[in-house]
């Protein structure tokens, strides 16, 4: 019954609506690409946690992962994917929405 | 930072604001391309104002130091590569701007060598040549060879370019104002003989590449020495 007189909210993006992986998308989307190591030291997140999380991202296509070898050390680099952009961006729209109907 | 956490929409919106701030503020040269472009250029550009005003040679060209720098800043570069840990979008287009300002400037030095016998050559091809009268007439005409004059100015002018760049693209204020204070001693260069254009040589050098070096390595070691913390 209230439907019609409540704004309509759309869902917030699950796989970005938590807070390693939001913190994550957000490093990336100033960055062109960055090591493991270097996210791993913005988060102070651990790095099992963190590859678990990488992974997630990963698989919803909003970021790629290149892993190689540099100087006989494994390297893990990330880039956001222009899936990834849109993705934060419409989820920053959506929280916008959120806190405009809060205020 | 753990996943679980469920955050509401003021804390999201101060997360991404907190890791955008973090990911800027994660560009840090640091500082010794600066200080070795600094140092050898004003010091090559101090010798040649001191050799030309006090009349004396070292037995070298000095300005071989420029080119011999080339080898510590390969060296700098591919090592500063390897310990990058997050490109930023403006990297490449700083480097690009950077890597064409070296050409240019070898380009310059190429011409400033070449082009007086060069220039001799075709004019003698056509039958005629330069000469140097004095207006006094205390001594007896010259044969010149052609030469770009206040040739140096150019460089000033060159030397602002990509300071200038890399201050307004990294918000590094005080290669602008090197830049700016380069441009000042263009136009004063304009003015002076080419010795004194040296010396304001000396000075671009220092405010455009050393200053900001030493400022640029003193925030890369506070930076390092508050990670290691």
């Amino acid at each position: 019954m209230l439907e019609g007189l409540l704004p309509m909210f759309k869902e917030l993006d699950p796989i970005l609506h938590s807070q390693l992986r939001l913190a994550v998308m957000s490093l990336l989307i100033g960055v062109k690409e960055a090591d493991f190591t270097f996210i791993r030291e913005k988060t102070n997140a651990t790095a099992g946690n963190l590859s678990v999380q990488v992974q997630k991202l990963r698989d919803a296509g909003y970021i790629d992962v290149v892993k190689q070898f540099k100087d006989n050390y494994p390297q893990t680099t990330c880039k956001i994917t222009s899936q990834g952009v849109k993705a934060f961006e419409e989820y920053v729209k959506t929280l916008q929405q959120y806190l405009k109907t809060g205020s | 930072m753990s996943e679980e956490k469920k955050l509401t929409e003021q804390e999201s919106l101060q997360l991404i604001a907190d890791m955008i701030k973090k990911a800027k503020g994660s560009y840090h040269d640091t500082g010794i391309g600066s200080l070795l472009w600094g140092s050898v250029v004003s010091i090559a550009s101090f010798v040649t104002y001191l050799q030309s005003v006090y009349k004396f040679s070292i037995g070298f060209d000095i300005w071989l130091i420029v080119v011999a720098a080339i080898v510590p800043q390969i060296f700098l570069a591919a090592r500063e590569k390897k310990q990058t840990r997050a490109k930023q979008y403006d990297d490449d287009t700083v480097n690009a701007v950077w890597l064409v300002f070296g050409i240019t400037i070898f380009g310059l030095s190429f011409y400033q060598a070449v082009i007086p016998d060069a220039t001799t050559r075709l004019i003698h091809s056509n039958g005629w040549e330069l000469i140097k009268r004095y207006t006094d007439g205390s001594k007896p005409d010259e044969v010149l060879k052609p030469f770009a004059p206040s040739l140096y100015s150019i460089y000033l002018l060159l030397y602002a370019f990509p300071t200038l760049v890399t201050g307004i693209v990294k918000k590094f204020r005080p290669m602008v104002v090197g830049a700016l204070l380069s441009y000042i001693m263009f136009i004063i260069s304009c003015f002076t003989a080419t010795n004194y254009d040296m010396l304001l040589g000396a000075f671009t050098a220092i405010v455009c590449w050393f200053i900001p070096g030493i400022i640029l390595r003193r925030k890369y070691l506070a930076g390092r020495a508050a990670a290691n913390v």
